[in-house]
């Protein structure tokens, strides 16, 4: 019914505008002495409200249900496939063994949370971490959906991924691996009884204040997420302060970087971009002069190691630099590392082979290992095919007041101060292919979508940089984050902040962050006017 | 969607009126032919029942949550040299009067109890009781502050519960001498915890949604006043009842098609106790009650015991009279059969299920349930293209 109506207003439009013509045009004469209006065009994704094609949902995206509701052409079988996902997103991993549920257990043994849905609440983007009434730090726990993701600094650039450079993959801390765990089941450190539940290491997070001032005086002030990491189980109360730093994690030359949640909705739809559309943005030299490169990342796809592929590298689509290539992957990878669950994609613990590991399994009796007596992981197939089908087909928001005068304002601002330069705003999926290694729903197949991302990687500049390399992408790159839906960001998780560790609390912040290829938008957006500026806002809160 | 089609309407007018100084007949264009699409609209001025949904229902709900913390704390405080087994049963009865706003209010399970992960903390089972008999056999102290860092399945409601009447398998009574003093303390320290996430959440309603922030709109300012430029959060009067209607939703489904189809199963054979919500203390039948209960004090707008006030109800009737009705007892038979599981013997929903007779109660329920759900979801919601704000 949604749908009819709306084909109905874009009718209306036309007939509309058809009108209006017919009927100035008809005086003849009087019309040539009347002066020429300003001719104002807008973009020709002002009006659009399907932002995913056939996939959007209308019913809930105006609200906190706005990110979790299925695409709403899914087959019958497709939805049962669907809402079993829906429930294995939110189910919480328990301490192994437990004999009641073994089904659920394998947690860890270390881990950043026991479920998929505190990372992506309610499908979005997890809650920033907030310190107590005077504290000036706090420590990641249990409600944190934040972590970071460490290495260690590499002797060169990577540029060419091979079998023997790993893929230019990053290189793992040593007895702690590429993601740091600060959770862990309640005897996971040898230290358990003075530091029951902590993982390899406590987190701390605290806020680095800065100002910036617009040229009519408005002041904002910007925070910035810092790190400490202290007490890790290799050297147990050590810090970067320690006179004598011996934890393998401490040493200089280990890089780490926040990483928050992102939202999960549309993501099939994205992964079905035909490849030559993206690369077709590809300006590595910048050869058209517009100040945006625009890189790909070529990523270890361990869905073509598992099948056998002789080079298992794909174009890297999703995470925060696009150093995975399918939603199956960036899923099961985030279940084996995230929450400790091994999988049949990703058969063995992410800490395997470290020091905590092997203690862990000798002290608990080899319980936990990460897979059964019969060889089998911990999340079965059906477990691993549902949750990643519900990532794939959960529905895109509508947009909202589409038809707002500042909205379609900030449309077509959006478009002058060149932040399509990046967020290219659509694309056609493909009609036919597999995506993640398996047959597409039919429901993702040639749908007219408005992502607003080129799916590319960036330079940010240094203000966003974490200086951490990752496949190809460097340490100033970030992938292109898609703004469907970014409106409703707050309205599913008033708690919510936005780039890649939620230091902006607005989409005002978020712009004002942007450095690098994107500081000419960023200085565009500064000069306009603070109404200009309110209807660019205006106009993504509308996605 | 009907508001934007007046809206193009206006347009065509406007765009007719520009051409207006022609002044040739000739010149005027044709009038295009109206679409004969049935209007379906309706009005309804929803500031009122906004109002008072988030000032009499969900703030005044989670303010009697913190005040049930409260009481709780001091319960289980009372515990800690007693040897009286009227204190126990005191607290298990506080236990049950702080779960009763609780479970009212997972029908409208949004905002601040999410963002704040205050619903994951205090509300997840099945427990890890091997880890928490660790932990109570362990010479450490207990603090609140340590405890919130620990893992969900060792604190909030049901660890207390465990705690509080023991294991449920074939009682839910507990004499206190059973309770050893590592329990009590650990019992004082998840009160505590309880007593600080209430409190929290009944802040962030009333005073800041952000912690971060005491600047900040409380959540239920949020809900009254939407589409302001401050509003973040909602964009118009339609986003809150949209959020309204779908929180309702949202815990008709979970009672019929998680809390009862989960431990329920296909068959006897099937059946799973051990994923019974509040199993220990056989509260099961009472959750689900207060759950749906919970979705009339939206639809009614009123909060247990509250006058006559406005609610989805009103707003629904402003469209369809029947349909309203229809909805009200569909909710009031819904809890009328959830109640009936417990049948003529009494019996819990964890034995109810393991049984032949129960297990066809359960049915009965679960089929209320499916219908609401069904009416919610294809005629409820759908209102909202018909609404015109006013």
């Amino acid at each position: 019914m949604m749908k009819i109506i709306i084909k109905l207003y874009a009718l209306m439009s036309v007939m509309m505008t058809a009108i209006v013509l017919v009927g100035c045009g008809g005086s003849g004469e009087e019309a040539t002495t009347l002066p020429e209006p300003p001719v104002v065009t807008y973009p020709s994704y002002t009006d659009i409200s399907a932002s995913g094609g056939d996939t959007t949902t209308f019913d809930a995206s105006n609200s906190g249900h706005g990110f979790s509701t299925p695409a709403p052409n899914l087959t019958k079988s497709e939805l049962a496939l669907h809402l079993e996902g829906d429930v294995n997103f939110e189910s919480s991993f328990t301490t192994a063994p437990n004999a009641e549920h073994p089904e659920l257990d394998g947690l860890g043994p270390v881990f950043n949370n026991a479920d998929c849905n505190s990372c992506h609440q309610r499908d979005g983007r997890n809650s920033t971490p907030f310190l107590a009434a005077n504290e000036t730090r706090v420590k990641l726990g249990s409600a944190a959906g934040i972590f970071l993701r460490i290495s260690k600094a590499p002797d060169e650039v990577c540029t060419e991924g091979t079998a023997q450079n790993n893929y230019c993959a990053p290189i793992a801390v040593p007895d702690f691996g590429g993601q740091l765990f600060h959770r862990g089941v309640l005897k996971a450190r040898p230290d358990w009884q003075q530091n029951a539940f902590i993982g390899q290491a406590d987190v701390y997070l605290s806020y680095q204040r800065s100002e910036i001032t617009y040229a009519d005086g408005r002041t904002l002030t910007l925070k910035k997420p810092l790190f400490d990491v202290e007490n890790p189980y290799d050297a147990p109360g050590e810090t970067k302060q320690s006179v004598n730093v011996t934890s393998n994690l401490l040493q200089d030359d280990v890089l780490m970087g926040w990483r928050n949640g992102m939202p999960v909705f549309g993501l099939g739809l994205l992964e079905a971009i035909p490849e030559v559309d993206i690369l077709a943005n590809v300006d590595v030299n910048d050869a058209n002069g517009d100040g945006v490169s625009g890189r790909a990342n070529w990523v270890f796809d361990a869905v073509k190691a598992r099948d056998g592929v002789a080079h298992p590298v794909s174009l890297g689509r999703f995470g925060w630099k696009a150093n995975t290539p399918s939603v199956r992957v960036q899923s099961l990878g985030a279940l084996r590392g995230d929450i400790g669950i091994t999988n049949p994609l990703f058969p063995d613990e992410s800490i395997a082979g470290t020091s905590l590991h092997d203690a862990y399994l000798t002290r608990t009796g080899f319980v936990d290992t990460g897979s059964d007596e019969n060889g089998e992981p911990e999340a079965d197939a059906a477990f691993s095919d549902s949750v990643t089908f519900y990532a794939e087909t959960l529905a895109v928001p509508a947009r909202r007041n589409v038809s707002n005068s500042n909205v379609r304002e900030g449309a077509r601002l959006f478009e002058q101060v060149n932040c399509t330069g990046c967020h290219t705003p659509s694309f056609t999926t493909k009609t036919a292919g597999d995506i993640g290694g398996q047959p597409m729903s039919d429901s993702l197949k040639g749908q007219t979508i408005y992502p607003f991302s080129d799916m590319l990687l960036h330079d940010m500049g240094e203000g966003l940089a974490d200086g951490r390399p990752d496949f190809l992408a460097n340490g100033n790159e970030w992938r292109t984050r898609p703004l469907w839906g970014i409106g409703l960001t707050q309205t599913v998780n008033p708690q919510a902040g936005f780039l890649h560790d939620g230091r902006a609390a607005t989409l005002e912040e978020a712009i004002l962050w942007h450095g690098g290829e994107a500081e000419k938008s960023q200085q565009a957006f500064m000069a306009l006017t603070q109404n200009e500026r309110d209807q660019v806002v205006a106009f993504l809160m509308s996605l | 969607m009907k508001f934007k089609y007046s809206a193009i309407a206006f347009s065509l007018i406007m765009g007719l009126s520009a051409c207006g100084g022609s002044g040739s007949d000739e010149a005027a264009p044709t009038t295009p032919t109206t679409p004969t699409t049935p209007d379906n609209s309706f009005s309804f001025a929803a500031t009122e029942m906004i109002t008072n949904l988030t000032d009499n229902v969900i703030v005044a709900g989670y303010a009697d949550l913190a005040q049930k913390g409260d009481a709780l704390l001091l319960a289980t405080q009372s515990l800690i040299n007693s040897t009286s087994q009227a204190d126990l049963i005191a607290a298990q009865a506080a236990w049950k009067a702080a779960r009763q706003p609780w479970e009212q209010g997972e029908s409208h399970i949004f905002g601040p109890v999410d963002s704040l992960s205050i619903d994951p903390h205090l509300d997840s089972w099945p427990l890890n009781t091997i880890d928490l008999q660790t932990q109570l056999n362990s010479a450490a102290g207990f603090d609140a502050e340590t405890i919130k860092g620990w893992n969900d399945d060792v604190q909030g409601f049901h660890t207390m519960e465990y705690l509080l009447f023991g294991d449920g398998v074939n009682d839910n009574t507990k004499d206190i001498d059973e309770l050893t003093t590592r329990e009590r303390e650990y019992l004082v320290a998840l009160a505590e915890v309880f007593r600080d996430y209430a409190e929290q959440l009944d802040d962030a309603w009333q005073i800041s949604h952000n912690p971060q922030d005491t600047n900040a709109l409380p959540y239920g300012t949020l809900l009254k006043q939407p589409g302001t430029t401050t509003n973040t959060i909602y964009s118009s009067q339609l986003a809150v009842i949209e959020e309204l209607i779908n929180g309702m939703i949202g815990i008709v489904d979970e009672v019929g098609n998680g809390k009862i189809a989960d431990p329920f199963g296909d068959s006897i054979t099937t059946a799973d106790t051990s994923k019974v919500e509040s199993q220990y203390s056989w509260n099961s039948l009472t959750d689900f009650t207060d759950n749906i209960i919970g979705v009339r004090n939206v639809y009614q707008g009123e909060y247990t015991g509250s006058a006559d006030k406005q609610g989805l109800i009103d707003f629904v009737a402003a469209k369809n009279l029947a349909l309203a009705t229809r909805v009200a007892s569909e909710i009031d038979d819904s809890i009328l059969k959830i109640q009936a599981i417990k049948g003529s013997k009494n019996q819990p929903f964890r034995q109810a299920i393991l049984d032949a007779d129960g297990r066809a109660r359960v049915q009965v329920a679960v089929d209320a349930l499916s219908k609401l759900q069904t009416s919610l979801e294809s005629d409820v919601l759908p209102l909202l293209s018909d609404w015109k704000a006013s």
